[in-house]
């Protein structure tokens, strides 16, 4: 019986790895978007005969015998490669050259990240996310605004309608994180600390590691969308196999019920 | 009974569990690093008794297959693969050196760089924990070199040298936790010659063609075995028939 449930831990796996890839493949459009890997290992063996152990008075065992239990998944780890750029041309789209989120405020008070630049003004002049969360720290934006710049380094400048000097509004500052993998996604392309990212380290753009940013542009997805049909065919067939394996052990099991 | 029945019934034993043994194989046929496990069986001589004609099927302590598995690009930097023959050393979780050809490693949150199953990685000086950089590379032999943090980027600093080690294969064993050690118990010296390369993963070594068909041949052999005991039942009923006094 027992290579029946070594197998359904095989198709488990697979089920789950399909999920993933499912999900890059539905956020190949969305910015900012980070690709994830579903990491598998072997799991636990069965230790039937101990390594080591007396065969005879005078003989042991070199190397017991173990019997492998199957599959399981580890980690769904989001993979931090720099995504492609599309210039919009929007002064408010933002995108981070490098390392680095943007920090969100969320309605509830806790801080979330992001790499994904296409804020917006509301209605109370604040840079917010689509969703309409705060970027942090806050930057006001007043009316009669002519033009908006975002330096390299973070500095916000804008023109304002009747004044010949530009004035600064505030400066964006980026986080890092040691494990950024660690990172949980939230959804909405907001992603929180967790235990496993350690805390923020925020910073100015371009210093410490930091990624600059550019104005005017976007990133796009890190999904590679031949590489996920790729993970999907091998996917599909291991599925297969794997319930092919079942198949074959129920086929075993009957033949012994019929005949004996 | 006829005694056949038993040999036959260790011949559809070892039938069975060989189908375990492929079935784990197949369920790590994506598994980071995975080394196929290789089922072999023995004939033991069954004494007593009677002329010496019987065998019993005895199953032999598990071995590997010691093949590369096929290499992945990932782009990312703590994605290492070792090229060829080799293993990276890890410490398990009772704190003791042991053996893994699974790359994909990350960082935690204090900078200590680990496997994916959260074995830290050993370095030629301990356990490998990085200071606060701006950009890593992974040297082909294991070489940790960092820009620390907030200096400018021909400020490169060597960290740490993660331990690479190549023991003769018939000397390594899988234990429970499906790391491999040295049964002797020692630790494995540091060999110059293993190359990693950074960016690239070794997928499963299982070879799914070669699998399918002997999961075939392992479920043909049991029905045979079946087969076998079916004829030791038969024969066996056959003798109560002319021995029951039908007079």
């Amino acid at each position: 019986m027992q290579s029946l449930w070594i197998a359904k831990t095989g198709l488990d796996a697979q089920q789950t790895r399909m999920s993933v890839v499912s999900n890059n493949l539905a956020n190949v459009n969305t910015n900012g978007f980070k690709r994830g890997r579903a990491v598998f290992e072997d799991l636990l063996y069965q230790n039937i005969q101990q390594a080591g152990s007396s065969t005879s008075q005078n003989t042991i065992d070199p190397t017991g015998l173990t019997l492998g239990t199957g599959v399981r998944i580890v980690a769904t780890e989001k993979q931090f490669t720099q995504g492609g750029r599309v210039d919009t041309g929007d002064s408010t789209d933002l995108m981070i050259e490098g390392r680095g989120f943007f920090q969100i405020l969320l309605p509830d008070g806790n801080l979330a990240f992001t790499r994904d630049g296409s804020f917006n003004v509301d209605a109370q002049g604040r840079l917010v996310t689509s969703n309409g969360y705060e970027v942090q720290p806050a930057i006001i934006v007043p009316d009669g605004v002519t033009a908006l710049r975002v330096s390299r380094d973070g500095q916000v400048e804008a023109n304002i309608a009747g004044q010949a000097q530009p004035s600064v509004l505030g400066s964006i500052q980026l986080a890092d994180f040691i494990n950024p993998g660690g990172l949980t996604p939230r959804g909405q392309n907001l992603l929180l600390e967790s235990f496993a990212s350690g805390p923020p380290q925020v910073g100015q753009p371009g210093l410490n590691g930091l990624g600059e940013l550019s104005q005017g542009a976007l990133e796009t997805s890190n999904v590679n969308v031949v590489e996920e049909l790729v993970n999907m065919i091998e996917t599909q067939r291991a599925y297969e196999m794997n319930s092919k394996s079942i198949a074959i052990s129920d086929q075993m099991l009957q033949y012994l019920n019929n005949n004996l | 009974m006829d005694k056949s029945i038993y040999v036959a019934m260790t011949g559809a034993k070892a039938a069975m569990q060989s189908q375990a043994v492929i079935a784990h194989n197949l369920a790590n046929a994506t598994s980071t690093g995975f080394r196929a496990v290789r089922q072999s069986l023995e004939t033991a001589p069954v004494e007593g008794a009677g002329f010496p004609t019987r065998f019993n099927t005895l199953t032999l302590p598990e071995s590997w297959d010691n093949s590369p598995g096929e290499y992945v690009m990932t782009g990312e930097v703590l994605d290492i693969a070792v090229l060829g023959d080799g293993w990276i050393a890890v410490q398990d979780s009772q704190g003791e050196e042991a053996y893994t050809r699974a790359g994909d490693l990350h960082l935690s949150a204090t900078g200590v760089l680990e496997t994916a199953e959260g074995q830290v990685v050993l370095g030629t000086g301990g356990p490998v924990t990085l200071p606060p950089f701006n950009q890593l590379t992974i040297k082909g032999d294991g070489r940790i070199s960092i820009v620390p943090q907030g200096q400018p980027p021909n400020t490169v600093a060597e960290v740490n040298v993660i331990k690479l080690v190549n023991p003769p294969a018939e000397e390594l064993s899988r234990y429970e936790d499906g790391l491999f050690r040295l049964r002797s118990g020692d630790i494995a010296a540091v060999d110059p010659n293993v190359r990693i390369a950074s960016g690239q993963l070794e997928g499963s070594n299982v070879n799914t063609t070669a699998l399918l068909v002997e999961m075939i041949a392992a479920a043909r052999n049991y029905e045979l075995h079946v087969r076998a005991m079916q004829n030791a039942e038969e024969n066996d009923q056959s003798a109560t028939r002319l021995m029951r006094m039908n007079g």
